[in-house]
């Protein structure tokens, strides 16, 4: 039973978005509690199998009977490890809140349009969770093919401009995992395996591998694929338009998941599947890596700095902090890799939590663009959970943003990557220079526009918003355990 | 460069791949007309599947991996050589399922946009919005 934990947390939001449009055809009032209910389940599933995991350790668990540690590894292998669990309870927890925001539906919205809506948001989960788990490569590749096909759908939902951003985002996510099969391509006709275990073991075993042209073409395309689906700066291109024109509830969800997991899906290839091959001669992936992480995080921030629309800002925001996590990662020790896994688990919340309170700012206040954020004066409990989020966003303590980057910076610092530290500051710095412009709209003497069409908030909303905001804060208060976690991780891995 | 050159004639499928490849995104990223680009990056896929069928390739008219009673009763009489490796098959398979679930979402994708806006064309859509 423990070992088979993973399919079946795979398996609740699956077989409910199969059954959910047979109930849903007749009774539309059923899709809502079908599917929130389905994600609970998960969540609660993911917790037990999170403790199960620290308890008990690592297991993996072979499809269809196929042993899973025989070698070479003959059939699909799912990897059930401590990173791999905190990440599913990361993914079903805000999945959760996302659905408890999104309440009912906008009033544009027909009904419809309801049986899709949840069914593909239960689809996204689904595959979001088998990237999490997948041990190979091509899994990998189908899994993210399957989560960003549903995004489209949802993206497209909201009709009208979003038609066009959800278009372009096809086009660019296609092109993204294209070149992750190529990539894939290469490696299978290198190493005759897609097993990410058994392709490390290959690189161990022969080590001149690792200096053949089409590996090296192979970890250019992947990474490459990759690098569109995390929306890494020079291949941002489809991110901020898909994310303003989303539905107002779809934002958060794909704010917080899709680009977080992408990022987790390369992390997963460059330690686990590659090793000691991340960083060669020929291509220092890591170096590389690091360097577009630099250039990300101060692109992001500075353009995010020039954005007057809030949804547009806060994307662009998302795409600074993917650039900071991505600088963690590459620096290839414990400290920086423990620091960058908790940053990315706090990034997902702290998107989600933004996009919240930016929903509810144009659902309830018709406020769409920063200048007219003074009218969120009259909603107290969205502007104190704003600054909890805008505190974390920058890295003030208590918040989980403050030791997330602490950790990443002092990773930096054992590296001796003095060029990446300045990076972050100074990312930090125009972080806050954003944030200043939120605020001093929000609280500046500009005259109060008359809010007549301010609805109360949804009790629902109110409790998603508010989680997210205690959630920074009770995630940088213990952040001791999980960064324990993940240090082990890394050991693990050879860091 | 000569035996760049050499190498690569001596396996012709990898040319017919860097030509598909280049043609598909060539007519993705130069057409402004949406079916255009789509047809650009459906052969884009099709060209890295076509790659990933010719590595599966064995010359000597191998044959297809189905084991019988006899092969099973002594499994040293099983010539590896004899049969072809199915897995990149199946692979191209599953990719393609993954490829025309895309071509569908995008086709519906494009269809709203012309039901809404009365053109295929990027650009002119663009303007109608503004």
């Amino acid at each position: 039973m423990r070992d088979q934990l993973p399919v079946i947390l795979f398996l609740v939001p699956f077989a409910t978005a199969i059954c959910l449009p047979m109930v849903g055809l007749k009774a539309h009032g059923w899709c809502r509690p079908m599917a929130l209910v389905s994600l609970l389940v998960m969540f609660v599933l993911a917790v037990g199998n999170l403790l199960l995991v620290l308890k008990h350790g690592e297991q993996s668990y072979g499809f269809a009977g196929w042993s899973a540690s025989a070698s070479p590894p003959l059939g699909i292998v799912w990897v059930n490890d401590a990173l791999a669990s905190v990440m599913m309870v990361t993914i079903s927890f805000l999945a959760s809140l996302c659905l408890l925001y999104s309440g009912p539906l906008s009033p544009a919205t027909e009904k419809p349009r309801i049986v899709p809506y949840y069914a593909l948001i239960l689809l996204l989960v689904s595959a979001l969770t088998g990237i999490v788990f997948a041990g190979d490569i091509f899994n990998v590749f189908v899994f993210l093919e399957v989560a960003a096909l549903s995004a489209y759908a949802l993206v497209a939902l909201a009709g009208g401009r979003a038609l066009i951003a959800a278009f372009r985002y096809l086009i660019l996510g296609t092109l993204g995992s294209t070149f992750y099969l190529l990539g894939v391509v290469f490696f299978y006709a290198t190493t005759g395996t897609l097993n990410m275990e058994d392709i490390c073991q290959q690189f161990t075993k022969n080590p001149e591998l690792l200096h053949s042209k089409a590996v090296v073409g192979g970890m250019a395309f992947l990474f490459l694929g990759l690098g569109i689906k995390m929306a890494l700066f020079p291949l941002h291109a489809w991110l901020p338009g898909a994310y303003t024109h989303a539905p107002d509830a779809i934002s958060p969800l794909l704010a917080g998941l899709m680009t977080k997991v992408a990022l987790y899906g390369c992390v997963r290839v460059l330690f686990w599947g590659l090793a000691a091959g991340a960083q060669t001669e020929q291509l220092p992936a890591l170096t590389l890596l690091g360097g577009l992480g630099m250039v990300a995080a101060l692109a992001g921030s500075l353009l995010a700095l020039a954005q007057q629309e809030l949804k547009r800002m806060f994307a662009y925001g998302g795409i600074s902090h993917i650039g900071l996590i991505l600088i963690g990662v590459s620096q290839a020790n414990q400290t920086a890799f423990a620091g960058s896994m908790f940053y990315l688990m706090n990034d997902a919340i702290m998107q989600a939590g933004l996009f919240f309170i930016a929903g509810a700012a144009i659902q309830h206040h018709g406020a769409r663009t920063v200048a007219d954020l003074s009218r969120l004066r009259r909603a107290p409990w969205l502007v104190t959970a704003f600054i909890a989020l805008a505190l974390s966003m920058i890295g003030i303590p208590p918040t989980g943003g403050f030791f997330g980057k602490w950790h990443i910076i002092l990773g930096c610092l054992e590296a001796e990557n003095y060029l990446a530290v300045t990076a972050i500051v100074v990312s930090t710095l125009l972080t806050m220079a954003y944030f200043q412009r939120l605020f001093l709209s929000m609280f500046g003497h500009r005259e109060v526009v008359p809010d007549s069409a301010a609805g109360a908030l949804a009790p629902s909303t109110k409790l998603a918003v508010g989680l997210t905001a205690l959630l920074v804060v009770v995630l940088g208060l213990c952040s001791e355990p999980l960064i324990s976690i993940f240090r082990e991780t890394a050991a693990g891995v050879g860091l | 460069m000569s035996e760049h050159i050499q190498a690569a004639l001596e396996r012709p499928s990898l040319i017919a791949f860097v030509v598909l490849f280049l043609c598909g995104f060539f007519v993705m990223t130069t057409n402004s007309n949406m079916i255009k680009k789509l047809i650009g990056i459906y052969l884009l896929q099709t060209s890295v599947l076509l790659l990933l069928v010719t590595i599966g390739v064995k010359q000597n008219a191998a044959s297809v991996p189905i084991l019988t009673e006899k092969h099973i009763e002594s499994p040293e009489t099983i010539a590896p050589a004899a049969y072809v490796n199915p897995l990149p098959h199946v692979l191209t398979l599953t990719a393609i399922v993954v490829q025309v679930a895309t071509l569908g979402v995008s086709l519906a994708l494009v269809a709203a946009i012309y039901r809404k806006y009365g053109s295929l064309d990027e650009n002119e859509v663009l303007q109608r919005i503004e």
